[in-house]
């Protein structure tokens, strides 16, 4: 008995000094070593461990309760300062700026939060729910003293950026449905990573293993012999060289422009039934590991809209705004996606050298319905705007204390080739008909914090079209752009 | 007159009472609940006769649930309860008292046709995970693995996950059944099935019971403790138990009640080393 009770004292010291995450059942080990020893019983260790239960379920982190249908539940999140130079030059077509070869240049210091809670439920569900600063659906950054009064908090508020429900149940399957984590394998070209779209996902993946050759060889029995004198010779084994092939296939049902209402009272404005606006995507690709510090991913992959919404169904132009007769300023859009049918194919080959992971990456993208986007645009000349592409080299890793990163990539897409409401807003400011060099590099100050640098320059591609889409740089074309991000971040 | 029925509602009210306290309602775990508790419980009526007993074996959960809930004398559970699960308790002022009543071995079984005869541990974690979703991957003949697992409030189903899979989660897509004869019952009509069952639920038709890196479950591999997959099995009680159902823990650790846990195929509770 006073063994039990000693045991028992130590073990809650153990747990009182092992901090609040040493749940009861973690002196198991001890308790089990006990018991090898036959020091204590099976049944009184036991109740050790039940009394040891009890103790931690009235502590603070035996108080935390989690409802029944949750089985994991993870709270993550990062944030973000950063100081920011954008500079952009104007240039022709436009025909407002007084000063055609002036430059609008924009520093701030910025913030961000995202704070997420994701877990898995009962029966192959799963779930995820994320908050983030800002309003932008491109950005999560919230600018230092732009908001009423000295450190107003008028830009501080938190929003909902991601609130999804998903199923694994059937196997290699994952069905997403709300505001998720963006479901394409993608680049910064196609799609800014803050971008979390809401609506349907269907992913599929497989991993199908290879073997190929191996195995032992009598052939070694009948080789040469240098003293002639043969006899027994060891046979040759070798190795099967293996292998895998990651398939996968996502799908995506996008609520891109919800229309209201469906049914107006009186005749509809335009005469044609109003519907809301989808965005789908269909990508089936492929990873092949050929071995295991070096793998292929490519994921052809096609963009379509469909339905009409009722801001977004307008006939893009990308143009410089005008001036009419009487000397007003009209303004053309930059944002309609008419006649938009992409082809993208981000493509990624990894690969070590040494110890340090390396990647060659590329995207490409082509817009099958180009003509007819050129053409409403008032630029029927220029129907060969559609291609878009990005190439660009990669080393290192961010994922430890010292370790260090470095990329650079070159990227051109031209004014009808993509959809400019979804193009990363930093890189060449949330704009197409730019083309340029970006080069990133970070460094892991500790395992949960990093320091970022950016930079990128472009230029227009073509002189007599506007660098469609809505950035930060008020100067439409932008002739001439420059961006340069110091960023310290931090996850937990 | 008035004394008569005095004498005869005390007398109601007497038996009624009796009765009450010889039904013994038992919850909880199916691999305690579907053979050897009731085999306990008949032998038990043979030499207490008047005795009812009331045994629902729908999972450790509901056994564990039951005793805080003060809706059976006895949970069944195949599991330890959960910091949570004590801490509902606590806060309802019941003592959630565990009491060993025997040892369990769980083996991994497929379809009789499948030739794989031996697995490793990790191989078993890799296909219970989905992380190999095909027999050719562990040395089988080629065809999709079909995963069959106990339902989510088995005390079975999460110590697999501790036992078998690192706590991971299972492969999506696997096939949760009520039971472990049921699991017997899907392997065996499934070639490319494997699911785990208890000693007690190996001789199933059908089915065979794969070796785990060169050793087979047996009673005496569980009474060494050198099968990986073993496990206690639990009768939980709110505190010191009282009245029958101390009667029936009592009996359950006797000699005979022990002869009977060896006889099911489980391992009693003195025989572990």
């Amino acid at each position: 008995m006073f063994v039990k009770k000693l045991i028992f004292a130590v073990a809650a010291l153990t747990l009182a000094f092992g901090g609040i995450t040493a749940q009861a059942q973690d002196n198991g080990a001890l308790l089990d070593l006990l018991v090898r020893k036959k020091i204590i019983t099976d049944q009184e260790a036991e109740e050790i461990r039940g009394e040891l239960t009890k103790e931690f379920s009235g502590t603070p982190a035996g108080k935390l309760k989690l409802s029944t249908p949750v089985t994991e539940l993870e709270l993550y999140g990062d944030a973000r300062v950063r100081y920011e130079i954008r500079n952009g030059n104007s240039g022709p077509p436009s025909t407002l700026v007084t000063n055609p070869n002036d430059a609008q240049q924009r520093n701030r210091a910025r913030y961000r939060l995202r704070l997420g809670l994701r877990g898995t439920l009962l029966d192959d569900w799963f779930f995820g729910l994320r908050l983030e600063t800002s309003t932008s659906p491109r950005s999560t950054n919230v600018t230092f003293g732009d908001d009423s009064g000295p450190f107003g908090k008028t830009s501080d508020g938190a929003f909902v950026g991601q609130a999804y429900l998903g199923y694994k149940g059937i196997r290699d399957v994952t069905l997403t449905v709300g505001r998720m984590p963006n479901p394409f394998i993608t680049s910064s070209m196609v799609w800014d990573g803050d971008i979390n779209p809401e609506g349907l996902a269907e992913q599929y993946k497989h991993t199908f293993n290879l073997s190929y050759g191996g195995g032992t060889s009598a052939a070694s029995a009948e080789s040469y012999s240098k003293d002639a004198k043969g006899g027994a010779v060891a046979a040759v084994t070798s190795e099967p060289y293996k292998m895998s092939i990651d398939v996968f296939a996502n799908f995506g049902q996008f609520v891109y422009d919800d229309v209201n209402p469906e049914n107006p009272i009186g005749p509809r404005s335009n005469g044609v039934p109003n519907t809301d606006a989808y965005m789908l995507g269909w990508q089936v690709g492929a990873k092949f590991n050929f071995t295991k510090d070096m793998y292929l991913r490519i994921a052809p992959t096609l963009y379509n809209y469909t339905g009409n919404g009722d801001s977004f169904n307008k006939l893009y132009s990308g143009d410089p705004d005008v001036l009419d007769e009487e000397g007003d300023r009209i303004a053309l859009n930059q944002t309609g996606v008419d006649s938009l049918f992409v082809f993208n194919m981000p493509t990624e080959f990894g690969f070590k050298i040494g110890e340090l992971p390396a990647r060659v990456f590329g995207d490409f993208a082509v817009n099958l319905d180009a003509e007819d986007r050129a053409r409403a645009a008032g630029h029927p000349e220029s129907d060969d705007q559609r291609y878009a592409y990005q190439i660009g080299v990669g080393v290192g890793q961010l994922k430890a204390k010292h370790d260090w990163q470095i990329q650079a990539f070159w990227q051109h897409a031209e004014q009808y080739a993509l959809d400019p409401n979804l193009v990363d807003s930093d890189i060449f400011d949330s704009r197409v008909n730019m083309e340029g060099i970006a080069i990133q590099a970070g460094y892991a100050v500790s395992d949960a914090v990093t320091f970022n640098l950016t930079y990128a320059y472009g230029e227009q591609i073509d002189n007599g079209l506007g660098t469609g889409g809505v950035g930060d740089i008020g100067v439409n074309p932008l002739r001439e752009y420059q961006l340069f991000q110091a960023d310290l971040n931090w996850k937990f | 007159m008035k004394i008569t029925s005095l004498a005869l509602i005390a007398g109601l009210a007497f038996a009624s009472t009796e009765a009450r306290a010889d039904r013994l309602v038992i919850k909880g775990s199916d691999t305690l609940g579907a053979k050897l508790v009731p085999q306990l419980a008949e032998q038990f009526k043979a030499q207490n006769p008047g005795t009812t007993f009331d045994i629902a074996a729908e999972g450790s959960t509901t056994g564990i649930a039951a005793i805080t809930d003060g809706t059976a004398q006895i949970g069944m559970s195949s599991r330890r309860a959960k910091p949570a699960e004590v801490g509902a308790a606590s806060s309802k002022g019941v003592n959630m008292k565990p009491t060993i009543v025997a040892y369990d071995g769980l083996g991994v079984i497929v379809n009789a046709k499948n030739p794989i005869t031996n697995l490793t541990k990790k191989q078993v974690e890799q296909i219970f995970t989905g992380d190999v979703t095909d027999w050719s991957a562990v040395g089988g003949s080629g065809g999709k693995i079909s995963i069959y697992t106990r339902n989510t409030s088995s005390g079975t189903y999460s110590d697999w996950k501790e036992l078998a899979m690192k706590k991971r989660d299972y492969a999506g897509g696997s096939q949760k059944m009520a039971g472990h004869e049921q699991i017997a019952a899907e392997v065996g009509k499934n070639a490319n099935g494997i699911g785990y069952v208890g000693l007690a639920y190996m001789n199933a038709p059908g089915i065979k019971v794969v070796a785990i890196e060169g050793a087979k479950p047996t009673q005496q591999a569980v009474r060494n403790k050198s099968w990986p997959y073993a496990r206690p099995t639990f009768y939980y009680t709110n505190g010191e138990p009282s009245g029958v159902a101390k009667q029936f823990l009592d009996f359950t650790l006797s000699s005979t009640g022990q002869k009977i846990v060896d006889r099911v195929g489980f391992v009693g509770v003195n025989e572990v080393k």
